[in-house]
This record gives structure tokens, C-alpha cells and sequence, in this order.
């Protein structure tokens, strides 16, 4: 189960992302609106540090595999 | 509109063996057949899993995307090469653009999923690219364990393509697409607006047992213990979207379809030794038995062009001042491609009958071609040749896939079907959709217009019609 907890924004700001949300599909409130856009940027910041998806042996085996399914 | 929308893509299944040949017995995806609509879809050019379902899901073609294959030369390198992955995909996925408007999705390997994308609202699973079930395979990453619990223990990403033992082949096939459709299950039962499973499985019956089932493969023999699979695996995916199709409720539209079609090979058009002959390519030493093109001594300074296997062939030429020892002057380079194409359209067959053979170039075809991409694109007789990239063969003319036997090769149409529960749409037979129009159907469908995410292309209107409430 998520827990929470509480950030303080400026009221002006609020209000502006009130509008917004509005205009948008989905976004029930204020405050799912801004967990939404700071996962966003977390996981931004998260994907500078991701390593190469293949290590030489993976890449050798996928091809291996494509090469063998005729895909190569 | 449709408060809900899945897609179940079933990787490769072709008009001809769902809807002519099998259709009759399978109760699922008959019902679905006759109270739904269906049709062909139309694949994009190449027509190859990456990039088809990207194709679908984004709405952008193959040169937008910059994705041309599974695999891609980097840059001009004569042999640096990198295998696509999703972080070679930079347009928005249809759940890409649903989260961004707080709308959730189930997303279950559709490729390329490796590595596996921070997508806020949606849970996703990895595709058949995945080395193996130690990474993490899992958006979020904490959904791997409830993965690997739904699949009793082992989530199956592939199966090991073992063609000198179909029996193991066969039992890891059914075992994988058993726990996909587990693991779909548990994952149909929580919130979502749009739901998405890929199969892959179809597309390795296909490519390891086609000549088993088809009467027309060269290769066919009557009575052989594998003659029945292509019903025996069909109809376990029947019993199971028999499950799970009820699953997704009274309120969500379904969608069946796949990337491409599927055929016999013919056999293998043996590419780099054609070239040769005609004077393109040319080798330090020749070599004496079969071998890659990558593995061999090629004299750059006599070579002009040189291609890539696969299902189509991938021409490159050696462009002074664009390849490290280019000898093709740029200026000639388009007298050249029209010269190659022409020669191409020429090529005969092993009984002497000219091929059914089409060339084109990326740019021409798409309007834009980013990436990596070839200086000419081959379909050799229609695709029922593939291209053999590895030179040394006796003939020009292999009957065999020259990495390892092989039974069908890819078709330029796959399927479409939908259904909306309650509605009677007759089994209407819809004609013309194409696999780019997908990604905006979707969307549509969905309640979000396409253009306002850049999709300014057609939509399959008998889908919206079909949906509509």
C-alpha cells in the first residue's frame, strides 16, 4: 500500500495547475497531477544512470536466437 | 468513445490460417469472427516485428521511427552493428500518450520492451528481447515477483529455437504462451483503461513448424507427427482468450490483431554472391565454404554495394567520403541505386522464371528516414525468398535458411479483428486497414484526438463505427 505525504506549493501555482487538469482527461486532483509530473521527472534524472540494456553475451545470444529464426 | 480498449497481438498469425483454414474450429475466436468485424491488416515495409509494433502502437512509419529491422548498422561502420531496443523508440506509444493524461494500461511485451520503460501509468512487462528473467523486466520494477508468482514460478520470455529437436520446441512454445495468458489474467483484474498483450509464440510455431502443417511448403510430408500443431496451438490460444476476453467486461472494445503475415520460404537468395558476380563486392580471398559476410576478407577498394540477410535484404554502397574506404562517388551514387535496381528486378530463379522481386529506397518510401537506415530495400519474389547475407554456398539458390533450417518467411498481411460485447456487427469483413492506423483508432477510441498528439493520418473508421455507442 502507498503512503503519503504532504509538500507545500504556492496557492497561485495550485490554482494554475487547477486549470490545467481541467483540460486534461484523467487527472482527478491537483495533487495527482503533481506526483504524475514529478515521476516523470524523477525517473528522467533515473535514466542518466541506466547501463547499456546488452551485455556482450546477451548481444551474442540474441542474435544467435535472430540469426537462427532467419531474422539476420 | 470506449471506457476501456485491449489489444491482444498475436505475433504474425496471417489472414490465411486464422480466417481460411482454422476459423471453423475454434468456438473463441469464431464467435468473435461472425458477431465482430475483421479483415487483413497491412504491415509496414519491412514487414518485421521491430519495427511493426511500433509502427502500430506510435502511428509513425518505419522512417519516422528510424527503425528498420532488429538490428542496425551504426552509422557507416563496415561492421558495427546494435540490436534495436526501446530506447531506440522515441516517439509516444498509445500508453504513453494515455499516461500523460493520467489514464492507466496494462502493458505485456510488446517489442521492443527491453530495457523496460519508466512509464508512470502503466504497468508493463518486457518482450522476447529480455536476456533473461534476472534484469528487471518490470514497470515498476517491485510488479517482477507478482509476474513471476502469476507464471507459477518462471515467466518465459522466448523459447530456444532448437531445430534439430522440435519435440523440446514444441513444449517450451505451449509452456510459454500458457503463462502469458496466466499472467494476462492477473493482470486483466486490476484497474486499467487500456489493456495490451503480445504473443510471440505464433510467430515461432510459424518459423519452426510451418512445413509440418502446410500442405504447400516444398518441404511437406504427409502423415508427420507434427501435422496438426498449427490447430493444437491455435486452439490452446482459443481456449484462453476464452478466458480472458470476458475478463475485460462488458464496457471494453477488443482488438485481435498481428504485425504481418506469415508464408513458406522458398528458400534463400544467396545476396552477397549475386553482388560478386555482377561485380559490387569483392573479396580479398574467396571463400571456400559458407561463411558471414563480417567473417570474410572484402577488398573495399574494389567494392561498390554489399547487403544483409533477413527476411528482406538491406543494400549498402561504399561511398567515398561516407564509408572509411568509400569508393562510389557521391555524385553517382543515384545513377548507381537505379543501375542496382534495375539489375535486381532481373534476377531469375533456380528453374529460370524472373522474380516477383521489388527495390525501393527509404526515403522515397517513407517521406522521411531517419536513423541508420539502407541505401535500397529487396523483397526478393515477393518475400517467398529471403535474403542470404552469408557468401561460400556452391548455388545462389539455398533451401534451406543459411544460420539453420527454417519454414516460413513473412507476408505483408496480418489480421484484424474487434468486438465490442452486446453489439452484433455481423462479421463484417473490413478491408484496407493498416497498421499504422491503429495507434490513432486507439487513441479515438479512447476519447483522446489524435491530432492533438500529432496523428494527422487515417483511422480505422469501420472500428470507430463498430465501437461507437
Amino acid at each position: 500500500m502507498t503512503k503519503y505525504t504532504s509538500v507545500s506549493i504556492p496557492l497561485t501555482l495550485h490554482k494554475r495547475l487547477e486549470k490545467i487538469i481541467a483540460k486534461k482527461t484523467g487527472f482527478k486532483s491537483v495533487s495527482d497531477y503533481v506526483t504524475y509530473v514529478l515521476r516523470e521527472v524523477v525517473a528522467m534524472h533515473e535514466l542518466k544512470d541506466t547501463p547499456e540494456p546488452f551485455t556482450s553475451t546477451d548481444l551474442d545470444e540474441i542474435k544467435a536466437r535472430l540469426q537462427a529464426l532467419g531474422y539476420l | 468513445m470506449s471506457k476501456k480498449v485491449a489489444v491482444l497481438g498475436l505475433d504474425s498469425v496471417p489472414p490465411e490460417m486464422l480466417f481460411h483454414k482454422l476459423i471453423d474450429k475454434l468456438p473463441n475466436f469464431g464467435k468473435i469472427y461472425r458477431e465482430g468485424i475483421h479483415g487483413s491488416l497491412r504491415t509496414c515495409d519491412p514487414p518485421i516485428t521491430v519495427p511493426a509494433w511500433m509502427v502500430m502502437m506510435t502511428g509513425k512509419n518505419p522512417g519516422e521511427l528510424g527503425i528498420y529491422g532488429f538490428k542496425h548498422r551504426r552509422g557507416y561502420s563496415y561492421s558495427d552493428g546494435y540490436i534495436v531496443t526501446s530506447t531506440n523508440v522515441h516517439e509516444k506509444t498509445v500508453w504513453e500518450v494515455l499516461s500523460d493524461r493520467g489514464r492507466k494500461s496494462i502493458v505485456i511485451g510488446v517489442p521492443p520492451g527491453f530495457p523496460v520503460k519508466h512509464v508512470t501509468n502503466a504497468s508493463t512487462i518486457s518482450c522476447f528481447l529480455t536476456p533473461s528473467s534476472d534484469r528487471p523486466f518490470t514497470n515498476p520494477g517491485e510488479l517482477k515477483d507478482e509476474v513471476v508468482k502469476a507464471a507459477g514460478g518462471k515467466y518465459i520470455f522466448d523459447v530456444t529455437f532448437r531445430t534439430e529437436n522440435r519435440a523440446d520446441v514444441k513444449k517450451e512454445l505451449f509452456e510459454m504462451t500458457e503463462k502469458r495468458f496466466d499472467v494476462a489474467e492477473h493482470f486483466a483484474k486490476k484497474p486499467w483503461d487500456y489493456f495490451m498483450m503480445h504473443e510471440i509464440g505464433f510467430d515461432r510455431l510459424h518459423h519452426a513448424f510451418w512445413k509440418f502443417f502446410d500442405p504447400k511448403h516444398p518441404k511437406y510430408q504427409k502423415g508427420n507427427e507434427y501435422e496438426g500443431i498449427d490447430l493444437e496451438y491455435y486452439s490452446m490460444v482459443d481456449r484462453r482468450i476464452g478466458r480472458l476476453i470476458p475478463m475485460f467486461g462488458e464496457e471494453c472494445t477488443t482488438f485481435i490483431v498481428s504485425d504481418h503475415g506469415s508464408k513458406a520460404m522458398k528458400g534463400g537468395f544467396c545476396v552477397n554472391q549475386w553482388l560478386e558476380q555482377e561485380g559490387y563486392l569483392a573479396f580479398k580471398k574467396r571463400p571456400d565454404k559458407p561463411i558471414e559476410l563480417d567473417k570474410v576478407e572484402i577488398d573495399w577498394s574494389r567494392t561498390k554495394a554489399w547487403g544483409w540477410g533477413g527476411y528482406y535484404a538491406r543494400i549498402f554502397f561504399n561511398v567515398k567520403g561516407r564509408e572509411p574506404q568509400g569508393i562510389v562517388d557521391p555524385s553517382e551514387l543515384e545513377n548507381e541505386k537505379r543501375r542496382l535496381a534495375e539489375k535486381i528486378s532481373k534476377i531469375k530463379d533456380h528453374t529460370g522464371r524472373t522474380m516477383k522481386n521489388w527495390t525501393t529506397e527509404p526515403l522515397k518510401l517513407y517521406g522521411t528516414a531517419i536513423g541508420d537506415k539502407p541505401d535500397l530495400m529487396v523483397y526478393f519474389d515477393d518475400l517467398d525468398w529471403r535474403s542470404a547475407g552469408t557468401v561460400g554456398h556452391d548455388s545462389l539458390y539455398l533451401f534451406e535458411n543459411d544460420t539453420g533450417p527454417d519454414d516460413s518467411v513473412h507476408s505483408m498481411d496480418g489480421i484484424f479483428m474487434m468486438h465490442k460485447p452486446g453489439r452484433d456487427l455481423k462479421g463484417r469483413e473490413v478491408s484496407g486497414a493498416r497498421v499504422e492506423e491503429m495507434a490513432p483508432t486507439l487513441l479515438k477510441l479512447l476519447g483522446i484526438d489524435p491530432k492533438g498528439v500529432g496523428l494527422n493520418g487515417k483511422m480505422i473508421e469501420a472500428a470507430l463505427e463498430g465501437a461507437a455507442p
